[in-house]
């Protein structure tokens, strides 16, 4: 029975058929934004998630400033060495990295180019980057502390200096250093067209004896990140009463847990967003079915009239319609799920084109096409139901003599 | 059926009454009438007379505002619009004047339609369908849309489609009023023989006088009520 209503269904929408996918578009339209903002927005997400997961969640982050936002970033703001000190003396704290950084001009043979170095102390480091935050190499190894070794991110040889292979000589700041290794992606493009050298020769090669604008702590085994970022905050608020006779914050302390939340509950917002504006969309595209409907429903009343004639129940002609409206809901909903993902996918190849700071995948998740589809298929159906009752309740002689 | 006399349709003091507002029509004054069956009726009427009303009451399109209708034996007067078309699905075949064929559909998906409606899955009464529209003469017809079919074509899809249910009754309302003269006397030919051949009882109504040489039974109506019978 239900598969004979289908198809009866179907045939009415072909017989309308620019009426038909002008309001198949108008669902379609909804979908695809779903779909295509969802994906890129849990895209970007997971992208800034893994980075942050790269890290390991028992990181410990101390930033100058006292809020750790862009503008800190930027200002140029650092952590002096005396601070960086009390962290190290801080209760659970097992290494405090400082990681400064610095755009340089380098040369590679005839090239040179501005590029950006970071200083890290390798004696110190090199467990923590290796066990903590996974970085390992492609080619070569890792610099060894001491030595005039650079490691390279791995756009390094794509991006900066071409065919920049182990064992090429760079001349950084009038010095020469040999490239030890080629490191594995780490995430994200800013890190990757980065060179890495030991924090001694990165001094000497700035000039500049101290400052460090984050440091990473790991802490020791056995003690919750939350009591070392209180132990910690101590510390630098005796320095800063210290030095300066206040104890208001110039610094904050964050594990890169907290920073994870943070971004989860800003994208999640956006997300909310995302999806309330596209439901509205779809909503709009379910009043155009619902005009199209009423409209079939005044045009059809002779036919329904036949059709009641020739023994179809209220029930009989309600499916129909209901039929007719979910079927433009539902092929809505399949475009909008192939406009969406497509969509999504270009975007994703532009941005990658388009050098951004930030590497973004779309992820099209099956929920989210399933979702898509039920949705699209649902408001179909809720928005067939006033025409299609309207229609099942047109009294036979009455809808026969209609003209 | 145990019903006296094989009375097939009986009205009882059936009236339709409108009432719109300042004007009150009476279209329908009391009808009685018994239509046996097997009979071929021709209810003839000018226009305006009520025939089609008394047409909508006898074939369950419409219940009246007054007295009793019973189909087969079965008081159709009290009968919920849903009870009512399964009456008419089941007992009662229609051919319209104007045809009324689903433009979208094939000859053979509009013969299909009604059947539909009894449950059943197009697959299967696809060859019934099919033998109807040959019996016919319309085998070459089979997959025409509405609008590549003359009028005397459509109107013998229409009585196709009348019989894919087996119902014990065929009522026409004007049958051969969109069509020309010798192509009415074809469609009425085609209804005698059901009639004849099948024992269907027959109800044509119609204002053309010419018909009324088909018929066992002719009943006149005149300003609702029965003239002549």
């Amino acid at each position: 029975m239900t598969s004979e209503y289908f198809k009866i269904a179907l045939r009415n929408l072909r017989s309308r058929r620019l009426r038909s996918w002008l309001t198949i578009l108008g669902i379609v339209i909804g979908v695809f934004l779903v779909i295509s903002m969802l994906s890129l927005s849990e895209g970007l997400r997971q992208s800034i998630m893994q980075e942050l997961q790269s890290m390991g969640p028992d990181m410990i982050m101390v930033f100058p400033g006292d809020s750790f936002d862009i503008t800190t970033l930027i200002s140029g703001a650092e952590l002096e060495d005396r601070e960086v000190n009390a962290v190290r003396r801080a209760r659970g704290v097992d290494v405090v990295l400082e990681m400064p950084w610095t755009a340089l001009v380098v040369r590679h043979y005839q090239e040179s180019k501005t590029t950006m170095i970071v200083g890290i102390s390798l004696e110190e480091g090199i467990s923590v980057l290796r066990d903590d935050m996974g970085w390992n190499t492609t080619s070569g190894e890792f610099a060894r502390p001491g030595r005039r070794e650079v490691m390279a991110g791995s756009l390094v040889p794509i991006d900066v200096f071409s065919n920049l292979q182990t064992g090429d000589i760079l001349n950084i700041g009038g010095r020469s250093f040999t490239v030890s290794g080629i490191l594995r992606s780490l995430g994200n493009r800013q890190d990757d067209m980065s060179i890495i050298m030991d924090l001694s020769s990165f001094r000497e090669v700035t000039g500049k004896r101290e400052g460090t604008p984050i440091a990473m702590v790991r802490i020791q085994d056995g003690y919750l990140v939350e009591d070392v970022m209180g132990n910690i905050e101590r510390e630098l608020e005796r320095v800063a009463v210290r030095t300066q006779g206040s104890d208001s914050p110039s610094f904050s302390v964050t594990s890169s847990e907290a920073v994870m939340d943070m971004v989860d509950n800003i994208l999640g917002a956006l997300q909310w967003a995302v999806v309330a504006f596209a439901s509205i969309a779809i909503l709009v595209g379910g009043i155009g079915i619902m005009n199209t409907m009423f409209t079939s429903v005044r045009e059809r009343t002779k036919e329904i009239g036949v059709l009641k004639a020739v023994g179809a129940k209220r029930r009989d002609i309600s499916f129909i319609f209901l039929f007719e409206s979910g079927i433009i809901g539902f092929i809505g909903g399949v475009g909008g799920v192939i406009f969406g993902v497509g969509a999504a996918l270009l975007a994703e190849a532009f941005l990658r084109e388009a050098h951004p700071v930030l590497y973004i995948e779309a992820h099209i998740s099956p929920w989210l096409i399933i979702f898509g589809l039920m949705f699209s298929f649902l408001i179909g159906c809720a928005s067939g139901f006033f025409p299609a009752r309207q229609a099942s309740k047109l009294e036979p002689v009455e809808a026969l003599r209609y003209e | 059926m145990g019903f006296a006399n094989n009375t097939i349709i009986k009205t009882e003091d059936i009236w339709k009454v409108y009432d719109l507002g300042r004007v009150h029509l009476d279209i329908l004054k009391g009808i009685d009438l018994e239509i046996l069956e097997g009979d071929f009726v021709v209810i003839l009427g000018p226009s305006g007379s009520g025939k089609s009303t008394l047409l909508n009451l006898i074939s369950c399109l419409d219940v009246p505002s007054k007295g009793k209708v019973t189909v087969e034996g079965n008081d159709i007067s009290g009968l919920s619009e849903d009870e009512l078309a399964e009456v008419r699905g089941k007992k009662i075949g229609f051919v319209f004047q104007q045809f009324n064929l689903l433009s979208h559909l094939t000859a053979l998906e509009n013969v299909i339609i009604p059947s539909i409606f009894q449950g059943k899955r197009s697959y299967d009464v696809k060859d019934k369908a099919g033998n109807i529209l040959t019996s016919l003469g319309l085998e070459g017809r089979v997959n025409h849309k509405p609008a590549e079919l003359s009028g005397g074509e459509k109107q013998r899809v229409a009585i196709a489609r009348s019989l894919i249910n087996d119902p014990d009754i065929i009522v026409a309302d004007e049958p051969t009023g969109n069509v020309d003269s010798k192509t009415g006397e074809k469609i009425m030919n085609i209804l005698v023989k059901l009639n004849k051949d099948e024992g269907k009882t027959v109800i044509v109504v119609t204002h053309d006088t010419e018909l009324t040489k088909f018929a066992n039974r002719v009943i006149s109506i005149k300003d609702g009520e029965i003239h002549d019978q």
